[in-house]
């Protein structure tokens, strides 16, 4: 792992320092952590593109309902499958430095599925039944209430489903989303 | 009037709106969602570019059109592009962000670090932006002081930047808490956290106590060297031969001390204005630290509480959860908390009988009733107990072991009798914590009042700084040794299988201790200055034993706890420990003084180190009488009634502003309706069925209207391929299948395809708008 420092010259780290909510050493240290995932590779290459199967095995990834989706938001292919920066960038948001407001932008293109831009009856179907765990589910009908009541509480226009300014109001007027939305390096 | 009778009307309306069920309204205005998607998007409202919310939307929006594409198009480099072309466009409307200066680079790259894009797409915006803007800048000149202020800011920033790197480097108990988190959720990672905190402020008291007080009092004691015999129970008792050392307040140096060198150190000075402003500064920083969580926590999202399901939903999932158990544990408590909240919905309309509610109402007030019985029994229990002349030979030591069993028995108490109450879960935690401290901060007050006024004679400040001493010692042994034990065997047990629940880490309780031990440091450092380094290596061992207990012996909690507001309150806490204690100690100051020992023994008063050691007020009557007429009562009565005042005001501000807030809610939800007819209506009329023909002269060629008419209608528009079987298709794939059949019965199915289609339209789109509207 000592090698660590020379796979990045200073303009690329000054530069990912620019660009992320990262100092150089969280740059570096998120590189060891990605370099973990995948040694050989990414000894090889410091930007391999590691398959999504590869990325799912980050611990908090790992037992994460939402796992495909943060890797296809996060991903620059769009496939799932990411590179070191796509990985960095996935930190970056997810880091305690990064403000509300992008936390609230990525976890709205987490959260709508169809990717509609609106986070629809199905989406938020979607959402409850992955949080629920396999061995308790909710009956339909319970899921059709929580929608419903969801729907009740923050569909502000009444179009059946929140536009991501709803969904911003919910997540400002939260005080737990932070907490909730952090996966520290 | 006009206005009254206005609202009035709306709030008809609403009532209207609202006893109609919502489903059926829902199925309403979910009618042709996708394409009207299309039309919303013409709205000016979407199309401001000087709103940052809209710039950052549009690129998604464009994002999420884009990814469609990329499957079938061969090119998305191009499109990657045209997209960078896009937010560049937009972010050069704003003036302040393409200046060339240092200020407004600054300003470009925090616009751009919080683009909701990769970091591929963040790094062509900025070439492009940087491009663009040394093609706008005009090369002048900068003015000295400008520049004087740049310097300045970048050597700030410069330093910021640094001083995090070298927090991150120092970080300590980083991967430990990590760690922690993984299997417990972050609310007690919180807990930990607060521990870290804690043991922070502790360590910083600790180097300065050390070095302004304690180190000129060695080398004052170098200079005399005598010995005295201690023996085992000296160091329980802090009596014997410790009394007079350096560990309490009485054995402190009262005069100058001079060592070799020419200069002196006045220890009275010394000892008075490193603990007044230690005591001060600290105060400060958590008065800070509470405010500032409390505005985050509990103003700031006042308004929230109306989201119970929205935030289960959203925000229910701890993210830093890494272990499978965690996991499992969270899922179940998310599905106990949807059945709980869903039932809890169902039993809201039975409501509940004006009997029974008075029953729960009796019942709370007898049980607090009972507790603050209790709570002033224990202090009047042990105000006779002090007082007791007891032929006991170390009865001292009896006295604080009786007091710790008390302190670690009655929170338990407090925590099953706040069960028999009625309270929801969270304010039941509240109050329990509220009493525990009641009790706490009650004993050690009790404690100072007894000591200054029964022992006024002899040196009655040792004799608080040795029991606190005590204090914290019995504690150690309680919380370090007899508590883990006690979880780890429960553990033990559970793993055996002999029992059917693990212990949970119990957050409430082990916060508790923590603000014991800081309260009673607030109390003792005053005349126990070595307390601080007591207590801070109390809490370094607390750290490792309770993540021993933790992860070794404890399950996650069954119920999800919501961190973010207890975290407030502790700091409350604490904070309101440091002012009793500054409450007490001033009020003690004003008063008395021990003539036989510690610093201030030359002085009549302890604040005399102040009036008559520094400022000298005996020689200037002056500077006396302004000091004497500032501290009057009447003077002060006027800054409360002015303080009054003010928080009055803001009040009626908030309360005005609130009911602001509701009448913008009702508004959007009418427009929005509006919306919805209209657009319906425009659907009508398309399509030739509207019955009543529109007046033609309103829609000029600048009528949103006759835009959306023009450019999504017109078949032969160039540039703008509206394809709506395509856009319907897709867009509708991922709905339940009702809906998808009523979109396909809908009329945008029955358009004939119009050949060659580009389902790029979208941006395509909104760029010819844009332009031509330039």
């Amino acid at each position: 792992m000592g090698q660590g420092k020379s796979q990045f010259t200073e303009e690329e780290l000054q530069d990912y320092e620019d660009l992320t909510y990262f100092t150089k050493k969280e740059v570096l240290y998120a590189h060891k952590k990605f370099k973990a995932l995948a040694p050989e590779k990414v000894g090889h290459n410091k930007n391999a593109k590691l398959p999504m199967a590869k990325i799912l095995q980050y611990p908090e990834l790992r037992v994460n309902p939402f796992r495909d989706r943060i890797c296809k938001v996060f991903s620059s292919s769009n496939d799932g499958d990411c590179t070191f920066e796509d990985f960095l960038d996935m930190m970056s948001v997810f880091s305690e430095n990064a403000p509300k407001a992008v936390k609230a932008e990525h976890a709205f293109r987490i959260f709508d599925f169809d990717g509609d831009d609106m986070i629809g009856v199905s989406d938020l179907r979607e959402v409850v039944e992955r949080l629920c765990s396999p061995e308790l589910k909710l009956s339909d009908f319970d899921i059709q209430q929580v929608v419903q009541n969801v729907l009740e509480e923050a569909d502000l226009d009444d179009d059946g489903a929140l536009s991501f300014a709803e969904f911003e109001h919910i997540i400002d007027k939260s005080s737990d989303f932070c907490h909730a939305f952090r996966i520290r390096l | 009037m006009f206005k009254l009778q206005d609202s009035a009307k709306m709030d008809e309306d609403i009532e209207e709106v609202e006893t109609r069920p919502a489903s059926s309204r829902r199925s309403v205005t979910l009618r042709n969602n996708a394409a009207r998607q299309v039309a919303v998007n013409f709205m000016p409202s979407r199309q401001l570019p000087y709103n940052t919310l809209r710039l950052r939307r549009n690129n998604s929006e464009h994002n999420a059109l884009l990814e469609e594409v990329a499957a079938d198009d061969a090119d998305a480099p191009d499109n990657a592009e045209k997209q960078a072309d896009i937010i560049v466009r937009e972010m050069e409307q704003h003036k302040r962000l393409m200046e060339d200066d240092p200020e407004a680079e600054e300003l470009r790259r925090e616009a751009l670090r919080d683009l909701p894009q990769g970091l591929t797409m963040k790094r062509n915006v900025r070439a492009k932006l940087s491009a663009s803007v040394s093609l706008r800048s005009k090369g002048r000149p900068i003015s000295l002081w400008k520049r004087m202020k740049y310097r300045a800011g970048f050597a700030w920033k410069r330093v910021r930047d640094q001083l995090r790197e070298v927090i991150f480097s120092f970080e300590f108990w980083y991967e430990p808490i990590r760690r922690i988190e993984g299997h417990f959720g972050s609310a007690v990672g919180s807990y930990f956290y607060f521990l870290r905190w804690l043991f922070a402020l502790d360590l910083f008291l600790t180097i300065l106590v050390v070095a302004f007080v304690v180190i000129p009092q060695i080398l004052h004691d170098d200079e005399k060297k005598e010995t005295v015999q201690m023996t085992a129970l000296d160091f329980i008792t802090g009596m014997g031969g410790l009394t007079d050392s350096l560990l309490f307040y009485g054995h402190y140096h009262d005069g100058d001390i001079s060592t070799n060198s020419l200069l002196n150190y006045n220890m009275p000075f010394a000892y008075f204005f490193t603990m007044v402003c230690l005591y001060l500064m600290f105060f400060g920083v958590l008065c800070y630290r509470t405010a500032y969580s409390y505005r985050l926590n509990f103003i700031e999202t006042s308004g929230g509480l109306s989201h119970v399901f929205a935030n289960k939903v959203f925000c229910g999932w701890d993210f830093g959860v890494v272990t499978q158990e965690a996991a499992r544990l969270n899922a179940n408590s998310l599905y106990n908390e949807f059945k709980e909240l869903l039932s809890e919905q169902s039993r809201k309309n039975i409501s509940i009988s004006w009997v029974r509610k008075l029953g729960q109402y009796v019942t709370n007030v007898l049980v607090s009733v009972f507790v603050v019985a209790l709570i002033v029994g224990s202090e009047w229990g042990l105000w006779l107990l002090l007082g007791w002349d007891s032929p006991l030979r170390h009865f001292q030591l009896f006295v604080s072991a009786v007091l710790t069993a008390v302190l670690t028995i009655c929170p338990l108490i407090f925590h099953v009798v706040v069960k028999l109450e009625f309270y929801k879960p969270r304010t039941s935690l509240y109050v329990s914590l509220a009493r525990t401290w009641l009790l706490v901060a009650g004993t050690l007050l009790l404690l100072l009042v007894y000591w200054a006024r029964e022992h006024a004679q002899q040196c009655w400040e040792t004799s608080f700084g040795q029991e606190a001493y005590r204090l914290v010692l019995l504690d150690t042994a309680v919380s370090l040794f007899v508590l883990p034990l006690f979880e780890f065997s429960r553990g033990l047990i559970y793993q055996w299988g002999r029992s059917e629940s693990a212990p949970e880490f119990n957050i409430a309780y082990n916060s508790l201790t923590l603000i014991y031990n800081q309260t009673v440091l607030w109390f003792g450092m005053m005349f126990s200055p070595l307390l601080v380094v007591a207590v801070t290596l109390k809490f370094l061992l607390l750290f490792y034993i309770k993540k021993e207990c933790a992860l070794r012996a404890c399950q996650p909690a069954r119920k999800v706890w919501r961190a973010a507001q207890t975290q407030t309150v502790l700091y409350m806490f604490v904070t309101l420990s440091l002012f009793t204690t500054l409450f007490g100690l001033g009020s003690l100051f004003f008063r008395t003084s021990s003539h036989a020992c510690g610093p201030f023994r030359g002085y009549a008063y302890v604040y005399s180190v102040v009036s008559e050691g520094v400022l000298q007020l005996q020689q200037r009557p002056a500077a006396r009488s302004v000091l004497l007429f500032i501290i009057r009562p009447g003077v002060i009565g006027f800054l409360m009634l002015f303080l009054c005042v003010a928080v009055y005001y803001l009040r009626a501000r908030s309360r005005a502003q609130r009911d602001m807030v509701a009448i913008l809610r009702r508004m959007l939800r009418l427009q929005a309706r509006d919306k919805d007819f209209l657009l319906t209506a425009i659907a009508n009329v398309a399509n030739g069925e509207w019955l009543y023909s529109p007046k033609p002269d309103d829609e000029g060629p600048d009528s949103h209207t006759f835009k959306y008419l023009q450019e999504v209608r017109k078949p032969s528009n160039s540039g703008f391929h509206f394809d709506a079987s395509r856009l319907s298709h897709s867009l509708i794939e991922g709905r339940p299948r009702s809906f998808v059949k009523e979109n396909r019965s809908s009329n945008y199915d029955r358009k004939p395809d119009d050949g060659d289609t580009d389902s790029s339209f979208s941006w395509q789109g909104s760029n010819n708008y844009l332009n031509r509207s330039e």
